[in-house]
């Protein structure tokens, strides 16, 4: 059984088809990406698997169990969870509370959730910002803490949504390691990414949007060979 | 003492000094009745109880939880209209009464959490606003029920007495006073609980970014609900505590709009989100309109010889500075929404901040 | 029958003065997404503009208001420039207290001023009415609609033909991709609290002959006209022209067939009603 199925999955928009009858499945302890130009429906499609939309048609099964139109915080209980494009710190809360709230979906105890969150920040190495407000982190640091946070909750599957946007070389470097020893502690991964090097290196499978359908699957050599995916995106890309 | 360390909050203001200091605090406030008997304080301080109680009671929906709503005069309004209703008519004394009225809050709470909270920011605050202003309407007009305009008057407050012996007829101040500092004190403690535990965690991610407190698991309606009905239950033992003390309740007094702006003006003023705001707001504000209601300012600045009895700004001071007060409370809000957003506490510690930076 | 036609009249008529309300609070909230809590005490200061102007003066309401338009557009204008604008930024919370303490200031200031003792403007021709078609129609009441049709239609004029008016208009759809054009955005934002402000005013100045004058009568107006814009979607003044004449409609026969005390239980809960079932009201979000 599949980690996440998408089976025809269409979410509309008014007359407008932000998705339209996308199908694929996600192996547990693999890393899935999702690329396409802007526009193309990939948060759309993040949004109805995490339960901010319902998808219009199609379901979205998760374990085998049915998650259309459950409600978000339902969705992260059940161990899907996942980070935002626009990152969403809780800016009047220090860095520390900010990854604890994601620890205490786990334990009700204040100083396990603690003992969690410092756990996290010496993952994402931030630990030395404990105390700061999470409001005055640059970016770089931002898109840590939301990692951080969301591998608090202890998911069993993680979407994220342009985790290396806007970073410089080296902060993108940090967080594909940090993908990449998240695979190795077997969470599975989907991946929305613009930056197709790091796409390339860190994808198991990828999945390619166009114009709300899905334009093509496969490996990142077949991906980045397939003709179709080349004239709509990628351009003359050497993998 | 290591151990007592462990147990306790590492957050500020919960160091050993600051307990030590508030003990010593809720001591004297305990001991105060036997050493001040001008009656005239104790009513201020009664005052000052019950405004902190409604605030902090606001402070756990809005300042914690982020939803402001702008109609918690249904919530005392109830509780005071329950509470009375009950004693004038059925002759419940009001230490049973103000169960009923918080239980009504409750409910009340309950349906305006049901169909307000889907409601988001300012559309919350307009929601909020108008049930009130419903429940008013429906005061007034339930004469039956409430006497309408008439009001309650509260005459028939019983003895309280335990095992035959009398404790207090309630003709003097007293007994409300210490009933105004336990609750207040429950009040706090209460906060307390709510800040270092994981409900408070969670309203206070609500607050910030709810979508993104909903993505980490954090049953958005659940939570708000809980604030709202923490909220309710304490304004309408504010709401049973004022009926009682004043005597005297009417839909404009306790229903009424000018109410739910004050309540909410006490933690602005002091500092929303924060144990000692509601406490600096209600300090702030009790002395100062009590002061402009009764002529004190007028009455210092004729004796300092600033203004001239006879002038035509004492005339106009004396005969209208007493109604005054709600304009300062406007003109406050505008000052403080404009220079100090953060509150009194807020702004006091950004200056301590500032301080410790230079003196680093 | 006929007392339902009657209440529909009356309705309509009144319902023109709440339009313009309406229309003021909307296009406050299109252009600076402000939530005006001081709308109702701005009506306010028109009828006690219109009051002393008919006391003192001598000047007929009806006429007074070639005055009282430019005089509450230009206090519109310094509330804005002093107070609003610094808060344009801040959250929509303090934003909201901010309009509610300068409702309060206005409000209270009135009442030093001038006492809280209701104040009646009767001009001759206050209760005097004609029948048509067999129902009694109020002359002041009519006479407002009147103007506030003409008014409504100046306005229409205003913001679709000229630049100025489709500059707000811009404003008002996308404040960032207006400013990129050129436009002045900070002026826009004068402008239209300025105008916001002078609707409001005006709408006091043609109520003044028919309601009762004291401070505190702009609260209930404020309530009114959220509900007016709500209804008609935050922002549209098409819906707020409809929605301020289905207010007018909703709480005269309201009030004839629940009793007079009731009719402002039946526009709240219409009120809660939008908000819940159709927050972006009858014509939707942002379109002017």
């Amino acid at each position: 059984m599949a980690m996440l199925e998408i089976k025809n999955v269409s979410r509309f928009f008014g007359g407008l088809a932000a998705n339209s009858n996308i199908s694929f499945s996600l192996e547990e302890g693999t890393i899935m990406g999702l690329i396409g130009p802007n526009g193309a429906g990939k948060t759309t499609l993040f949004n109805c698997i995490t339960g901010y939309y319902a998808p219009s048609r199609g379901d979205i099964l998760f374990r085998g169990q049915r998650m259309n139109g459950l409600r978000p915080d339902k969705i992260c209980k059940l161990g899907m969870a996942r980070t935002w494009q626009i990152v969403r710190p809780l800016a009047k809360m220090s860095v520390l509370d900010n990854v604890m709230v994601g620890a205490l979906l786990r334990t009700n105890s204040l100083n396990t959730a603690r003992e969690l969150a410092r756990e996290q920040l010496k993952v994402v190495r931030l630990d030395s910002k404990a105390t700061s407000l999470a409001g005055g982190l640059p970016i770089g640091e931002r898109k840590k803490l939301e990692m951080a946070r969301v591998l608090a909750t202890q998911p069993s599957l993680l979407l994220l949504d342009e985790v290396m946007g806007g970073l410089s070389p080296t902060e993108s470097e940090e967080i594909i390691q940090l993908v990449l020893n998240i695979k190795k502690s077997g969470i599975t991964q989907m991946v929305i990414e613009h930056q197709m090097r790091a796409i390339m290196r860190i994808s198991n499978r990828i999945v390619v949007l166009s114009s709300g359908e899905k334009l093509a699957e496969g490996t990142p050599q077949e991906v980045a060979n397939n003709r179709a995916v080349i004239d709509a995106y990628l351009g003359e890309f050497r993998a | 003492m290591e151990s007592l360390r462990k147990i306790l909050p590492h957050k500020t203001g919960s160091t050993p000094a600051v307990l030590f200091a508030s003990a010593v605090a809720v001591t004297a406030l305990f001991l105060f009745p036997k050493f001040v008997q001008n009656t005239y304080v104790l009513h201020i301080m009664i005052l000052i109880f019950l405004n902190i109680l409604m605030g902090s009671s606001w402070n756990i929906l809005g300042g914690y939880t982020g939803q402001y709503s702008v109609g918690h005069a249904a919530y005392f309004g109830v509780g005071a209209y329950t509470t009375l209703m009950l004693m004038q008519v059925r002759h419940i004394p009001p230490w049973y009464g103000v169960w009923a009225g918080m239980a009504a809050a409750l409910v009340v709470a309950i349906i305006i959490g049901a169909t307000c909270f889907r409601l988001r920011g300012p559309y919350f605050v307009l929601a909020s606003i108008a049930v009130t202003e419903i429940l008013r309407v429906v005061a007034l007009n339930l004469k039956d029920v409430t006497n309408g305009a008439e009001g309650i008057l509260a005459t028939e407050l019983p003895v309280l007495s335990i095992h035959g012996t009398v404790i207090t007829n309630f003709f003097s101040k007293v007994p409300f006073y210490y009933a105004g500092l336990v609750f207040v004190l429950l009040i706090i403690v209460v906060t307390w609980i709510v800040q270092r535990s994981k409900l408070g965690y969670y309203f206070q991610a609500i607050r910030e970014d709810q979508d993104a407190a909903s993505s980490l698991g954090i049953n958005i309606t659940f939570f708000k609900n809980t604030a709202l009905a923490i909220s309710a239950v304490f304004t309408s033992l504010a709401g049973s505590l004022y009926g009682m003390y004043v005597g005297f309740i009417d839909p404009p007094t306790v229903l009424g709009l000018e109410l739910s702006v004050q309540i909410v003006l006490i933690c602005i003023i002091g500092g929303i989100g924060t144990i000692s705001g509601p406490v600096v707001g209600a300090t702030v504000l009790v002395p100062l309109s009590e002061a402009l209601r009764s002529n004190l300012i007028t009455e210092e600045l004729i004796k300092s010889g600033f203004v001239n009895a006879g002038s035509r700004t004492g005339v106009f001071l004396t005969e209208n500075l007493a109604h005054a007060h709600v304009l300062i409370y406007g003109i406050l809000v505008v000052i403080v929404i404009l220079f100090m957003p953060e509150g009194i506490v807020g702004f006091m510690k950004k200056l301590f901040a500032i301080k410790k930076k230079e003196s680093a | 029958m006929t007392i339902f036609f009657q209440a529909l009249i009356s309705g309509i008529l009144i319902g023109g003065a709440y339009a313009l309300v309406g229309i003021g609070l909307t296009i406050i909230f299109g252009v600076m997404r402000i939530i005006n809590f001081a709308h109702g005490e701005l009506l306010m200061l028109g009828m006690y503009a219109t009051y002393y102007l008919f006391t003192l003066l001598h000047i007929d309401p009806f006429v007074s208001i070639l005055a009282t338009i430019p005089l509450m557009f230009v206090y519109g204008g310094f509330v804005q420039k002093v107070f609003i604008n610094r808060v344009l930024g801040a959250l929509p919370q303090n934003q909201i207290l901010l309009t509610i303490g300068l409702g309060l200031v206005m409000s209270n200031t009135i009442m030093l001023a001038f006492t809280s003792d209701y104040k009646i403007l009767s001009t001759s021709y206050s209760s005097s009415s004609v029948t048509l078609a067999g129902m009694s129609i109020s002359v002041p009441l009519a006479m407002s609609f009147l103007i506030t049709m003409c008014i409504t239609a100046a306005l229409y004029w205003f913001l679709i033909r000229t630049d100025m008016g489709q500059a707000i208009r811009a404003t008002a759809q996308d404040r960032e991709a207006a400013q990129l054009m050129g436009i002045n955005v900070k002026r826009m934002s004068i402008i239209a609290f300025g105008l916001g402000t002078s609707l409001a005013g005006t709408a006091g100045a043609l109520i003044a002959p028919t309601y009762y004058i004291f401070p505190q009568v702009g609260g209930v107006f404020t309530l009114k006209a959220f509900v007016i814009t709500v209804l008609g979607g935050m922002g549209s003044v098409v819906g707020a022209t409809l929605g301020g004449v289905l207010i007018g409609i909703a709480e005269s026969v309201g009030g004839v067939y629940f009793g007079s005390g009731w009719k402002e239980v039946v526009v709240y809960t219409l009120f809660l009603l939008v908000l819940l079932f159709k927050p972006s009201g009858l014509m939707g979000k942002s379109r002017m």
